[in-house]
């Protein structure tokens, strides 16, 4: 079952144009050596993806794969050195030198570390009130009301409006950021490692917040991680980077069941699974296609990609498992979708 | 490691020139002419110009420049207004005093600091750690002049262990030049070590609350070896640090404390120079300063290479 | 002159629970004696200074050429100068100079350091380069050259003086707010501001500023008292001020030019000098030590000292402040958005543990309770009362979330818990051999022999500063007294096992040459040096990307099956123990909820928790229309819901 996307409310707009709109994009950073040479490394090469009102899409890497880079380029805290962003019809590097309120308005961002993205000198509720200050909202009264209603949308209390950050644990900080990326209305926010470092039972609480809250608002999100389970709940359609490159994308459920490219596949078969049924397996599975790399590599004169270890075959069986298991299907359940974009 | 070295020496060579561009146009900065100065109350505008021309303050900033830094690289740092004598040769004749002086101090220092640090900071929080921190403590507030003449006081005046006007050079007699350098040394040092001992101390802490010294003790490997043989080496490099920050330092303080003790040595001559506005002498020491602490810290950051691998150029 | 050691750690220090909103940094500066007692001093000589006309019983001028060079009188209870000046007067009006010399140039300081920080880190690029290369030189300075040549320049007088020394340690401040403003800038919560929207200069009002407050008055206490240093040098030596004008450097210049004969007229200028640098020292290290809630109360560390003295660790004692921290974080939160329900609510324990024990354990823990004792006297549970076995060739998961205390059980097996944490009651028996109560050399002869434990993070677990190959020599040598060469030869064998190509020429490499994956391999070849019988993964593949985390998996299998090791793999993650563990444990708030076999306790968990766990968990291989979550298994009042 495929997710809906919901457009939600945005006024009238052309129904063809994605709200966001990434081409070709290229981000570098300057690793300094000394303060006279200069070195660049590109982070992102020639990203291509596009997201519509109401969607979600999931960009999955490993670290340095350039996912948060790609976010924060997004957001204008990253230089772009190629390529164009698109935001609504109006390409992002036309909006010169200070970017406009209104973008600040509509593009939002939620980030990894909930302590760290909050004040701890001020306390929680003035997050919401500066950014609606900032945004000329109202005079003092509005501003609280619309604080405490945002503080409500996420699950919070008016009571934890004064409390200070330490006073707080990570998934009620974690709400918090979210109330005040939301409370502005924003069209997309950039949910960068939102839930990563929160414990198994808060991350489906926010998981199901976040869902729910565009459910109601139509918001888009840009959900950057490196969890795949999360990704697959969350996402309608998700891109794969690596090493800066985007080197897959399409429908969640399209990708997840019939993965193109080999980094993917093995991105897969090295996520931790739901259950240990069918774990001999993939061991087995892993171990040839790292033999297999391996010997490729070797006979093309390289050195090995990945080292393998000199141990006996992975098939043997471990000692205290009991003898019972049925091998049930450890893959997808689900028919296989044709994808619209068939790229790879 | 020749690559390090020229790496560092690529630095210290522009700041040289800096410093030199700096010092040179200090003599722009005064009020008034030196050559007023040197006159006195009989200087009349006439006497000032020939004054002036005598000593080639008349002449564009840049051609003067250019003269000056010739000379400098020649080792000719001009002359002294007030005693005609060649600049290098007054500051040679008085650098080695200063130099013994400022080694025996960074021994001391070195010795005494790293030291307390390391005991210290093995063992925080215990009783001869909170006596020795404060030591330290003490140790930071003490005018050295005043430790200088209470030392003299003491140990010469008093026990008549140490003589009091120290100062033998290292040609004539190297004993009894050992022997003189022995206060001015213990002056010097007790106070500089008092800061290597201090941040000596919090790099031993912070370098031993490292995760590595739970693998390393889960490893198997003795305490005393993790204590002293990895804490110590990871703190190195802040210490280091310390000890170039305590040699500047400690060339000011020599200046100070060669009254104390009699020591013929570049502070008095900077004293002089700066009571009579003798530029080119003022410039003469303020360059062979800056030089020194320049050379040092070239040398404590290819310390920091060999001791840090991350730290080697690429 | 004081190398400051106040530096961006006073304001960048960790765990923002810790550090000060100004309410508690004034609540822990009253706890903190020297402080207090430094704080009177300063204000004392403020008095002096301020009311000395009326305290000292000469006007300064006053001379009295009968009586000069005398030793204290009933008249001049410290005697009186060459020039017949009462010393004691002299000494109380030199109070106001050095007060009034050293304010003024640490005013002079600031106004032109931070200034100049603030631009340099706020504005980064060019302008942070160039000055940067400013500050630098200024290095090349030693700071009373500086003094000198301003004097040399300028003459002398008091307001010269004022900026001379101003300018000395101007750049002191500069560089300190320069690298404050450039880490808070980094924060992620200023970045957030950005997003936001708000304006830079809201932001270095709002956000930056105050956070340079704290360490600016730290600076400045400690600066205070060097300025006085200075001035004393500098008057000693004729330079500072004019003659006419009491200083205690030019007290200590006439104590000097008699010194053969009146030694001791040196004392007072001398101990007043000592005694105000002392005061203003000591304030500026108490704010710091407030600030970052470093230093720990009498009580504390009494109680900390006593527990110390219980618990079988010992390096222990070195990590006093950081651990003592991490202990307190180990305290189960009350503040979870779900209601946190009582773990036994539920049947028995024996219900729910149902796997029988491994029939030969090799590792075996029986009822172990820890505990932390907080410096205010009250003993916190961590660890409530946990049993598990561990047999020959077997892995067996450790699963719980933060606050669940697997760490510290991992700890307690390895004597290497932080001081104030304790194994409260319980045995944990190793082949046989008893570990709890055993004391540091009865546990260095299981550490690395019988037990070897990989921690979370790769790199920091290796020191930076040593070669890879060093760190593998030491532990081979000393378990089996190895020489040098036959050492470097093993630890060669050991890297190729787990993996690492060419292990013979990567043995001189450092760590931080190695990627993640990589040197958490050389941390298991350190872990596996002394062949120990129980191998320990303390969260060790949490850090690591899932490609790396799982090739660790499965080279780990791999050498439980070739070394026939037990282990134990503690971790947060659900996937790791469905594809890595043969049996599971799930500990909860310090208690043992259940062990079973992986399978079945994927298939069928006993307690409404492991299965609240497994449904709310979201993976790669399963959709969910909407996730479970904890509050679905509890009811109102906090009881587990049973299904």
């Amino acid at each position: 079952m495929d997710r809906e996307v919901n457009p939600g409310m945005s006024p009238d707009r052309t129904d063809s144009r994605p709200l966001l709109d990434v081409r070709d994009l290229d981000v570098a950073y300057e690793v300094s050596g000394s303060s006279w040479r200069r070195t660049t490394t590109t982070v992102v090469k020639g990203v291509s993806f596009h997201i519509d009102a109401g969607e979600t899409y999931g960009l999955v890497g490993e670290s340095g794969s350039g996912k948060s880079t790609t976010g924060r380029a997004i957001l204008r805290l990253a230089e772009v050195a190629g390529g164009t962003i698109e935001f609504d019809g109006t390409d992002l590097a036309t909006l010169g030198e200070r970017t406009p309120l209104s973008y600040r308005r509509d593009v939002q961002a939620v980030y990894q570390d909930p302590a760290g993205s909050l004040n701890p000198r001020h306390h929680v509720g003035r997050a919401v009130t500066d950014a609606l200050k900032r945004h000329g909202t109202g005079d003092r009264a509005e501003r609280q009301d619309r604080a405490r209603e945002a503080f409500a949308q996420v699950g919070l209390t008016d009571a934890h409006l004064s409390r200070f950050p330490s006073e707080m644990s990570g998934g009620q900080l974690q709400r918090v950021a979210i109330a005040r990326a939301l409370v502005l209305e924003p069209r997309l926010v950039i949910c960068d490692e939102a839930v990563s470092a929160l414990d198994l039972s808060t991350q489906s609480q926010i998981i199901n917040l976040l869902m729910d809250l565009q459910q109601a608002s139509g918001v888009s999100y840009l959900f950057i991680t490196h969890d795949l389970g999360v990704v697959r709940h969350m996402a309608h359609r998700l891109g794969v980077l690596r090493k800066g490159e985007l080197i897959e994308q399409g429908d969640t459920s399209a990708v997840f069941a019939d993965p193109q490219h080999e980094y993917t596949r093995s991105l897969l078969a090295a996520s931790p699974s739901s259950h240990p049924e069918g774990r001999e397996q993939r061991r087995a599975d892993r171990l040839a296609r790292r033999r297999g790399a391996a010997q490729a590599s070797e006979g093309a004169g390289g050195t090995a990609a990945s080292a393998s270890p000199t141990a006996p075959a992975a098939a043997a069986s471990s000692p205290a498992r009991p003898a019972t298991a049925d091998m049930r299907q450890a893959g997808p359940t689900r028919p296989m979708v044709a994808r619209p974009e068939g790229r790879a | 490691m020749g690559k390090l070295v020229l790496y560092r020496l690529g630095f210290a060579l522009p700041q040289l020139l800096v410093v030199s561009v700096i010092v040179f146009s200090l003599t722009y900065l005064v009020p008034g002419s030196p050559a007023a100065a040197i006159l006195g109350i009989s200087a009349t505008p006439e006497s000032i110009a020939q004054v002036e021309a005598q000593l080639g303050l008349d002449r564009p900033a840049p051609e003067r420049f250019v003269e000056w830094f010739g000379g400098l690289l020649h080792g000719d740092l001009g002359t002294a207004y007030r005693s005609g004598l060649p600049v290098t040769d007054m500051l040679a004749q008085r650098l080695p005093a200063t130099l013994s002086m400022i080694f025996g101090g960074l021994l001391v220092a070195i010795v005494v600091g790293v030291g307390v640090g390391v005991i210290t900071g093995t063992r925080p929080g215990t009783t001869t750690d909170r006596v020795l921190t404060g030591g330290t403590v003490f140790g930071i507030a003490i005018p050295e002049f005043w430790l200088g003449m209470i030392l003299t006081t003491v140990f010469a005046a008093w026990l008549g262990w140490l003589p009091i006007v120290g100062w033998v050079p290292f040609s004539e007699n190297p004993l009894l030049w050992a022997r003189g350098l022995i206060l001015p040394s213990l002056t010097l040092g007790l106070t500089g070590g008092a800061i290597i001992a201090r941040q000596t101390r919090a790099a031993m802490v912070k370098s031993l609350a490292s995760p590595y010294t739970d693998t390393l003790a889960a490893a198997g490997v003795p305490r005393w070896k993790i204590l002293y043989r990895y804490g110590v080496k990871n703190a190195m490099v802040p210490v280091l640090a310390a000890t170039g920050v305590t040699f500047a330092i400690m060339i000011g303080v020599s200046f100070v404390i060669e009254k104390v003790f009699s020591f013929p040595g570049l502070g008095s001559l900077m004293l002089t120079s700066v009571i009579g506005q003798d530029f080119p002498l003022v410039q003469g020491v303020v360059l062979l300063t800056a030089t020194l602490v320049i050379a040092v810290n070239l040398l404590i950051d290819i310390g920091y290479g060999l001791i840090n691998p991350q730290a080697r150029p690429a | 002159m004081t190398v400051s050691t106040v530096g961006p750690a006073a304001a960048t220090t960790p765990a923002a629970k810790q550090a000060a909103g100004p309410r508690q940094a004034w609540r822990r500066l009253r706890h903190q004696p020297l402080t207090l007692a430094a704080i009177l001093t300063v204000a004392l000589i403020v008095v002096i200074a301020v009311f000395a006309p009326v305290l000292a019983p000469y006007a300064p001028d006053d001379t009295d050429f009968s009586n000069v060079l005398s030793g204290p009188t009933a008249a001049h209870p410290l005697g009186t100068d060459d020039l017949g000046h009462d010393v004691l007067s002299q000494l109380i009006f030199a109070a106001r100079t050095a007060l009034l010399v050293a304010g003024g140039s640490v005013l002079v300081a600031m106004l032109i350091g931070v200034p100049f920080g603030l631009i340099l880190g706020y504005k980064g690029g060019w302008y942070d380069r160039l000055g940067s290369r400013v500050m630098d030189l200024a290095d090349a300075f030693p700071g009373i050259m500086i003094g000198f040549v301003v004097i040399a320049i300028l003459g002398r007088g008091v307001w010269i003086l004022i900026f001379a020394i101003g300018l000395i340690f101007s750049m002191n401040f500069g560089r300190m707010v320069r690298a404050i403003t450039l880490a808070e800038r980094k924060k992620l919560y200023v970045e957030s501001a950005h997003v936001s929207g708000l304006r830079n200069r809201q932001i270095i009002f709002g956000q930056v500023l105050p956070n340079l407050a704290g360490p600016l008055a730290v600076q400045a206490a400690v600066f205070l008292g060097n300025a006085i240093k200075v001035e004393a040098a500098l008057s000693f030596l004729a330079l500072g001020l004019p003659d006419d004008q009491p200083s205690w450097g030019g007290m200590l210049r006439t104590a000097a030019e008699h010194q053969v004969d009146h030694p001791l007229m040196a004392l007072p200028p001398g101990i007043a000098i000592v005694v105000t640098v002392l005061a203003f020292n000591l304030l500026g290290d108490g704010i710091n030590d407030a600030l970052s809630g470093a230093r720990s109360t009498r009580k504390a560390r009494k109680a900390s000292r006593k527990a110390a003295r219980l618990a079988a660790s010992t390096l222990a004692e070195v990590e006093q402040a950081r651990l003592d921290a991490e202990a307190r974080e180990q305290v189960p939160s009350t503040r979870d958005d779900a209601p946190v329900p009582v773990a036994s609510s539920v049947a028995t324990r024996e219900a729910l543990v149902t796997t029988a024990a491994h029939p030969e354990p090799v590792l075996s823990v029986r009822g172990v309770s820890i505990v932390a004792d907080r410096p205010d006297g009250e003993v916190v549970p961590l660890v409530s009362d946990v049993s598990l076995t561990v047999g020959r060739g077997e892995v067996l998961g450790l699963l719980g979330e933060s606050g669940s205390g697997k760490s510290m059980l991992a700890k307690s097996i390895l004597g290497l818990l932080p001081p104030g944490v304790r194994v409260d009651s319980g045995s944990v028996t190793l082949a046989g051999d008893e570990l709890v109560g055993r004391d540091e050399r009865g546990m260095r002869a299981i550490r690395g022999k019988k037990l070897g434990v990989v921690f979370q993070n790769p790199q920091a677990n290796l020191s930076p500063v040593h070669t890879v190959g060093h760190q593998l020599v030491d532990p081979l040598r000393v378990h089996h007294g190895m020489s040098k060469a036959a050492a470097r030869d093993r630890a060669a064998e050991l890297l190729d096992m787990v993996g690492v190509k060419d292990a013979a020429g990567r043995l001189s490499q450092y760590p931080y040459q190695f990627s993640g994956g990589m040197a958490q391999r050389v941390a298991i070849a350190i872990a596996l040096a002394g062949e120990p019988d129980v191998l320990i993964l303390d969260e060790a593949t949490s850090a690591l990307d899932v490609t790396t985390q799982s090739q660790v998996l499965d080279l780990v299998l791999d050498l439980r099956e070739s070394l026939g090791m037990a282990v134990v793999n503690i971790t947060h993650d659900l996937g790791v123990a469905a594809e890595s563990c043969d049996r599971v444990a799930i500990l909860y708030h310090g208690e043992l909820l259940e062990v079973n076999d992986v399978f079945s306790l994927f298939e069928n968990p006993h307690h409404p928790y492991t299965a609240a766990l497994l449904a709310a968990h979201p993976t790669a291989d399963r959709e969910v229309d909407r996730l479970p979550t904890l509050a679905d298994f509890v009811t109102a009042d906090g009881e587990w819901i049973v299904r």
